[in-house]
């Protein structure tokens, strides 16, 4: 794990060549399989049969992948299912909604494990290490976004200095297709995410207005901060594929932010994010968006006096495959608003 | 009570006390090492243990066999260490400070090691070359010295002492809640919680021989002064005037809760009301006398310790429960009928 800096940097580098190439040759894996991941060399002899997802975004693009068969259980899901994988994922078993034990995992007797964060797999996670698998001879693998983000100044969480993309995603899929020996279907899910990344690209440059937009999450109360999508994010990334910009121009990944503030930014379009969770009085979007309506100073945004508000999967703010379909859901709202020409 | 402590006065009931408790802490730990998630037989458990102190080669299934030894036992025993680390520091703090309410956090130590935690997982300064643990031990003692500042090395009064440890603890605090504040998500936000309330789950045997080391060692200094502090049970001057050096003892005692503390709150986070709780049972079974009060505080701080592990992995299924949850549970009751015993003394 010493050397997680540089092989970080060195899968950046890569990562175009690995990509210009995968398409080309979607055979089948041929086994004794080694892929490098996160820094640490990991060797497949087979297509694991007994997976375990740790992470929705790990369990849903080994769903996507159509691997409920080969699947043991999942864990840690912040949000719903997508709702056109629920069939597949009710035939797999769910370990917990939350972070999983690590006797808990051992139990369902997996041959392979993928985590989405470090906090459920790395060298500080109180879940599980990669030795703890490796010693029982199961194979890990750790989402490339993570340990890239980690290994660099700008934390997956914290901030970056970069605009969030899909492509360090793209790997990740490519990379599980060739573990499991999908690549035909891998392929075929990252050139889906790719025609929709161009159709929405090319719907906007055609049709769209370059609009400002601020990605609310939520906020504990209608008197508190509002907690907002930052630039760099996967909000920034929407915002971008949008033909706009995100209002907020900080680099922090999650910026909290007064109201007095946001209205400084005076955004064209307020999009709201749709929580599954009900923790804070203003998770749900119905409530943001009377909170909205009814502020004495904030009803008076241009956006909200235009009705500017559109209602968007709060998962898809995080730097998931739920990204796009946020991003569509948005462009949608858009088109019926009547911001596209 | 008084009858009790009357009954376990002689050494002999203090050893055969000691001798009893120290046999439930192995049960105890026998239990942490048995009971888990994956229901594995007793006599593989056993085996499991057996095989690798060498009296035994059976062949078990891999994934029982790490199970128990590279796991639950492990964790089990830094439980315990843990345990008996912290209760020893609230005992020590107890007496140094004539606080029935002062414990190893008081110094900030927690809130120091936190900052320093949260520092690495939030802001990843120096990922990779400086650790989680790193980050926390190195928070804890920049609390530690920002007190022992504020107080003039703790010579300043037991009082002085304490709010130099409250005023650290708001420092600390303040900035943990700024750090994560300024950049942290809902997410992150909640693993940091989590760190903050505990866990045994990352630790596996080099933790062990960590804490197995300072515990020891941390032990047998209080133990050597132990006479000192029955002296400080009557103030300074009293403890001045029966030869002890005061500032000295005082200085080194500080030194050690916080070496202690730190030590344990880099391994799993800060588990509060074990060093409040367990110090005040052990007076109610042996009286104040230290030698005797703190080998108590050892073996009943290792056995709450393990006893609470053991709830935080079985309460919810398949997931585990922060041991500060379950420790503040059982402590809050226990810290609230301590108090109103006091009330009612005076």
């Amino acid at each position: 794990m010493l050397s997680v800096k540089s092989v970080g940097a060195l899968c950046g580098v890569m990562l175009p060549l690995a990509l210009s190439l995968a398409p080309a040759q979607a055979a089948s894996t041929v086994y004794p399989l080694t892929l490098n991941n996160c820094g640490v060399e990991v060797t497949f002899e087979k297509a694991p049969e007994r997976a375990i997802a740790l992470g929705q975004n790990s369990a849903e693009i080994m769903l996507l992948l159509g691997l409920e068969g080969s699947m043991a259980g999942t864990a840690f899901w912040p949000s719903k299912i997508l709702p056109e994988l629920a069939e597949a994922n009710d035939k797999v078993k769910l370990l917990t909604v939350e972070s999983p034990s690590l006797e808990g995992i051992l139990a369902e007797r997996p041959d392979f494990v993928a985590a989405q964060l470090l906090n459920l797999l790395g060298p500080e996670s109180k879940v599980a290490k990669r030795e703890d698998f490796a010693n029982l001879g199961i194979t890990s693998y750790v989402s490339p976004g993570v340990c890239v983000t980690n290994s660099e100044s700008g934390d997956v969480h914290g901030a970056r200095d970069q605009l969030w993309n899909m492509d360090l995603l793209y790997q990740e899929i490519d990379e599980l297709s060739q573990i499991f020996d999908v690549q035909a279907r891998g392929q075929q899910v990252i050139a889906d995410f790719q025609a929709r990344e161009a159709a929405l690209r090319a719907k906007v440059a055609a049709e769209g207005q370059n609009l400002s937009f601020v990605f609310w999450f939520s906020s504990p109360t209608p008197a508190d901060d509002a907690y907002l999508g930052g630039k760099n994010g996967a909000s920034g990334f929407i915002a971008d594929l949008l033909g706009g910009t995100n209002v907020m121009q900080t680099e922090v990944e999650w910026p909290t932010v007064s109201w007095e503030g946001i209205m400084a930014t005076n955004p064209g379009v307020i999009v709201v994010a749709d929580l599954d969770r009900d923790r804070w009085e203003l998770d749900k979007p119905e409530a943001k968006i009377e909170f909205l309506k009814t502020d004495p100073a904030v009803s008076q945004l241009e956006a909200v006096k235009q009705g500017h508000i559109v209602v968007m999967d709060g998962q898809a703010m995080n730097p998931t495959i739920r990204t796009i379909y946020g991003a569509e859901q948005v462009a949608a709202q858009l088109e019926e608003l009547g911001l596209f020409q | 009570m008084t009858t009790l402590r009357r009954h376990f006065g002689e050494q002999a009931g203090l050893g055969l006390f000691l001798l009893l408790s120290t046999m439930v802490l192995l049960l105890a730990i026998a239990a942490g090492t048995g009971i888990g998630e994956m229901s594995i037989p007793l006599d593989t458990t056993f085996l499991a243990v057996t095989n690798k102190f060498g009296w035994t080669a059976v062949e078990l299934d891999p994934i029982h066999q790490s199970v128990i030894w590279d796991y639950r036992l492990s964790r089990a025993l830094v439980a315990a260490f843990c345990g008996a680390g912290l209760a020893v520091c609230g005992a020590i703090l107890q007496s140094l400070l004539r606080n029935a309410l002062a414990e190893p956090y008081v110094l900030g130590v927690s809130a120091g090691a936190s900052t320093g935690a949260v520092a690495i997982i939030v802001l990843g300064f120096g990922a990779g070359t400086i650790t989680l643990s790193a980050g926390a031990f190195a928070g804890a003692f920049a609390s530690f010295a920002f007190v022992a500042l504020l107080s003039d090395g703790a010579r300043a009064g037991a009082g002085k002492t304490i709010l130099a440890g409250v005023a650290a603890s708001q420092l600390f605090n303040a900035l943990t809640s700024y750090i994560v504040s300024t950049s942290a998500n809902a997410q992150q936000a909640r693993d940091v919680m989590f760190w903050l309330l505990g866990s045994f789950g990352g630790v596996r045997w080099p933790e062990f021989q960590l804490v197995l080391v300072v515990v020891i060692i941390g032990f047998l200094i209080c133990m050597y002064f132990a006479k000192a502090l029955d002296a400080f049970a009557f103030g300074d001057d009293a403890a001045a005037s029966l030869g002890i050096p005061v500032e000295a003892v005082r200085v080194i005692l500080f030194g050690v809760t916080a070496l202690l503390t730190a030590t344990i709150v880099s391994m799993v986070g800060s588990i509060g009301f074990v060093g409040l709780v367990v110090p005040h049972a052990a007076r109610f079974i042996v009286g104040p006398n230290h030698a005797r009060l703190l080998p108590t505080c050892v073996v009943t701080g290792g056995v709450f310790m393990v006893l609470a592990d053991i709830v935080s992995r079985v309460i919810l299924p398949q997931q585990v429960l922060p041991i500060g949850v379950v420790t503040a549970l059982v402590g809050v009751p226990f810290f609230s009928v301590i108090l109103y015993r006091s009330q009612r003394a005076k």
